[in-house]
């Protein structure tokens, strides 16, 4: 494994690669960037194929929906999304450059002279974004993956390094486990900007060593929910309906931060919340063919078995439903009342009837800063001011439940903006 | 109807207690444990609404079950949504146990209900006997876990209370509720032991047997003298510490004396009132990493997904028969993963580096912190 030391070095060697690529026009530093994506969605390229030999083992989704997961995430990582990305968050490449004028003024905006980054694993192909958006600002980056989402950023690192071995020069993929206080203070050590996405806890521990001349972005512990109102709810929708939630929450084995743990439905349409239940039940067993849920290891089956068998007795006690795919990892539960617990791994969803969507904002309260995206179906005209209501109670993302799990490369991710969050600006007045 | 019900329970209370006094070597056929166990479950199936309407989801009556391992397991993060208790509302439990709540949802503490502790009793001291004493001797305890008086909700404190009023010469009682290890007391114990010759028994949970070592090795004490032996049980959830087991073993063993196959693992959870422990002082350190239950509780390893049996040394999780759980229910299927070769257990340490869910937190642990302001479980 890596010394502290390496890192120390590595961060060091990093920094040093800024002048040179501080020179390189923001325009070719993102075709090549672009070209290295690119190879993850050929179908023929050896990296593409190498990344799905490899990504069912290292990420424990099953083999399918890595292709899915593959194609969803490497769509961002060419040059004309990494180009609409930087003309929606900077308003086009030049600013990287040099002075242009905006908004009356002359600015620049310069990237990390090091983004230190360390990324979640439970979803494979996040840290490859991370990294491209420091790069994209001609910021160098250290990354540091999670355990689950080491094998795509080591795979474009060296397609980058084939492409252009001096761009390479400014990324680094290292993997220490995680927690490791010495690999990590080696590394923030050189860093003036620092990306955080984890849990809380982890969120925590790292902002107390971040000195405070260095930025920190953090992308804290963040759920997401589905609304379907009683359009959806229709002979005509209901169908579809289910078959666009079971696929918003079956996707990344529901491990995502967009990915939707529960789904309010509301009352007094012409399926009642409990046939919502059940057909999305049968949509989520349908994709079971198509999209299996990766394996559970025992630990992560046995605390699914407890919240499966617990749910049966509150349902059994209380009213509502529980449907479970048995041997396949997902289950619906609609209870009353507390609920069982929710398992860490598989995919596993609760349905909660609501009598209008109206009352939806108060219901999702308790959330407050770590809701993220709600998904939405049925809303018809209400959805403008639902949605007004959902963002002042701390949503920023409302969409069909269709488009829920990939956003696209511009998306406001967490209500910012993930470049404008890397960039510093230089104004110059005269 | 309640009262029939009641007095056929009181009648396999007694015979239970009856059968556990009997000691760990009394002979339990297949056929006896049987009879007990269908007993024991038609009258949780009638007398326990939650669990006949779990049952009945099931397709299970009594009238349909002929095995007890056909009679559905209740999982034990359920005994933080229902009181699971023979008789409730016509029988006020002698004693109510709670969970230590450190699993994930910490917020919220799981309750075990027993309407009869003299069973709990009855059916605690013969495996301790066996296992942590060796026989039937009587020596000082140094307890490392709180006194009853201290701790009524643990099921651990009152099983070492039991044991102490049952096999003590004296008890010192180191530890308080908060968890504060008296080490000037625990001196003192040690000290006199060492001066007297006389052989002591340890009972400690791993948290506080690791407090007491890293004291020790700050400070060392005399050697406990020889034939003096440990009970460690638990583990260090919640406490934000975890070390090897072998490793506690090892250091508690330089720290106290007590050589390490003298150190006797306890395997129980407030869920279930009969415990498993390692026979290392009857078998030999060689037995260590096994653990034994007593003949009135049957385990058996399961698919975690279908809950199907596996077959004996194959990896699932872990469902016990507990006939000393007749007050409540049975067939508890726990969270913990390990195989079953011979009857006996071995645990399986969770994977390191298992990655959680994603980005996410669970809501509800999001929604039970919001909710935090003391709501009761039960």
């Amino acid at each position: 494994m890596t010394t502290p030391t390496q890192v120390a070095d590595v961060a060091h060697r990093l920094r040093e690669s800024r002048a040179a690529l501080a020179q390189r026009p923001a325009l070719d530093v993102i075709e090549a960037l672009g070209a290295a994506g690119q190879r993850f969605l050929d179908a023929s390229d050896p990296i593409r194929l190498e990344a799905l030999a490899g990504l069912p083992e290292s990420s424990g989704l099953s083999p399918a929906m890595c292709v899915t997961v593959l194609d969803g995430m490497a769509a961002d990582w060419t040059t004309e999304r990494l180009q609409t990305l930087v003309a929606a968050e900077l308003g086009g490449a030049d600013v990287l450059d040099g002075f242009v004028a905006r908004g009356g003024r002359q600015t620049m905006a310069l990237g990390p002279a090091l983004a230190v980054q360390f990324v979640a694993g439970g979803v494979p192909g996040v840290g490859v974004t991370a990294l491209l958006r420091s790069l994209v600002v001609k910021g160098p980056t250290l990354l540091k993956p999670g355990r689950g989402d080491l094998l795509l950023p080591t795979l474009y690192a060296r397609a980058l390094a084939a492409i252009d071995p001096a761009l390479a020069e400014s990324l680094a993929v290292i993997y220490w486990p995680g927690g490791s206080v010495e690999h990590e203070n080696a590394a923030l050590a050189h860093a003036d900007l620092v990306t955080v996405y984890g849990s809380d806890t982890t969120v925590r521990a790292l902002r107390a060593r971040v000195a405070p001349s260095t930025r920190l972005v953090e992308y804290h512990h963040r759920v997401s929910v589905g609304v379907v109102g009683r359009v959806a709810l229709s002979h005509d929708h209901l169908d579809r309906t289910a078959a666009d939630v079971a696929a918003a929450v079956a996707m990344y084995d529901q491990r995502g931060c967009v990915s939707p743990q529960a789904i309010f439905v509301e009352e007094g349409g012409s399926a009642s919340p409990v046939e919502f239940a059940d057909r999305l039940a049968r949509a989520l067993a349908d994709l079971e063919v198509r999209l299996p849920t990766g394996r559970l290891d025992l630990h992560q089956a046995s605390e699914l078995q407890q919240a499966r068998s617990t749910a049966e007795l509150l349902t059994a006690t209380g009213g509502g439903l529980v449907r479970h795919g048995h041997a396949a990892a997902w289950t619906v539960v609609m209870v009353e009342g507390p609920s069982a617990s929710t398992p860490p791994a598989g995919r596993f969803v609760r349905v909660t009837p609501i009598a209008d969507v109206e009352e939806l904002t108060a219901q999702l309260a308790p959330l407050g800063a770590h809701l993220q995206t709600v998904g939405v179906a049925g809303l018809g005209a209400r959805v403008e001011r639902i949605a007004k209501a959902l963002g002042e109670s701390g949503a920023s993302r409302v969409v069909p439940f269709g488009a829920v799990a990939f956003p696209p490369a511009w998306w406001h991710h967490d209500g910012r903006g993930p470049l404008l969050d890397l960039v510093r600006w230089v104004d110059l007045e005269r | 109807m309640i009262r029939v019900r009641l007095s056929t329970f009181f009648a396999l209370a007694t015979e239970l207690e009856g059968r556990f006094g009997a000691g760990v070597d009394s002979p339990w056929t297949d056929a006896d444990f049987e009879a007990l166990a269908l007993a024991a479950f038609a009258i949780q199936f009638e007398s326990i609404e939650a669990y006949r309407l779990f049952c009945l989801g099931r397709g299970r009556t009594p009238k349909t079950v002929r095995s007890w391992q056909d009679v559905p397991p209740v999982p034990a993060t359920a005994f933080k949504h229902f009181d699971f208790a023979v008789g409730s509302g016509n029988l006020s439990p002698e004693m109510t146990f709670r969970t230590s709540g450190t699993t994930r949802g910490a917020t919220v503490r799981g309750r075990h209900l027993v309407p009869r502790a003299s069973l709990y009793r009855k059916s605690l001291l013969p495996p301790f006997e066996r296992h942590v004493l060796g026989g039937r001797v009587r020596m000082p305890f140094l307890s490392l876990v709180p006194a009853p008086a201290e701790r009524p909700d643990s099921s651990l404190s009152f099983m070492i209370g039991a044991a102490a009023e049952a096999y003590a010469t004296e008890t010192s009682w180191l530890i308080d509720a908060q968890g504060a290890l008296d080490i000037v007391g625990w001196r003192r114990a040690a000290e006199r032991s060492a001066l007297d010759h006389l052989p002591v028994v340890v009972l400690a949970t791993s948290l506080a047997l690791l407090h007491l070592v890293e004291s020790l090795e700050a400070d060392p004490g005399p050697p406990l003298p020889d034939g003096s032996r440990m009970m460690e049980t638990g583990g260090f959830k919640g406490s934000g510490r975890e070390i090897e087991r072998g490793e506690l073993h090892a250091r508690a063993s330089a720290a106290t004396g007590v050589p390490s196959h003298r150190v006797v693992g306890e395997y129980g959870m407030t869920e279930l009132l009969s415990q498993l422990y390692e026979p290392v002082l009857t078998e030999g350190g060689d037995a260590a990493g096994e653990y034994v239950s007593p003949p009135w509780m049957r385990v058996r390893a399961l698919d975690p997904m279908t809950l199907a049996g596996l077959p004996d040394g194959h990896e699932g999780v872990l469902a016990f028969f507990d006939l000393a759980n007749a007050g409540s229910v049975c067939h508890v299927l726990t969270e913990d993963v390990g195989s079953v070769s011979d009857g006996r257990v071995r645990l399986s340490g969770r994977a390191r580096g298992a990655e959680p869910r994603g980005c996410s937190l669970a809501m509800d642990e999001l929604l039970s912190a919001a909710r935090a302001a003391g709501t009761d479980p039960a």
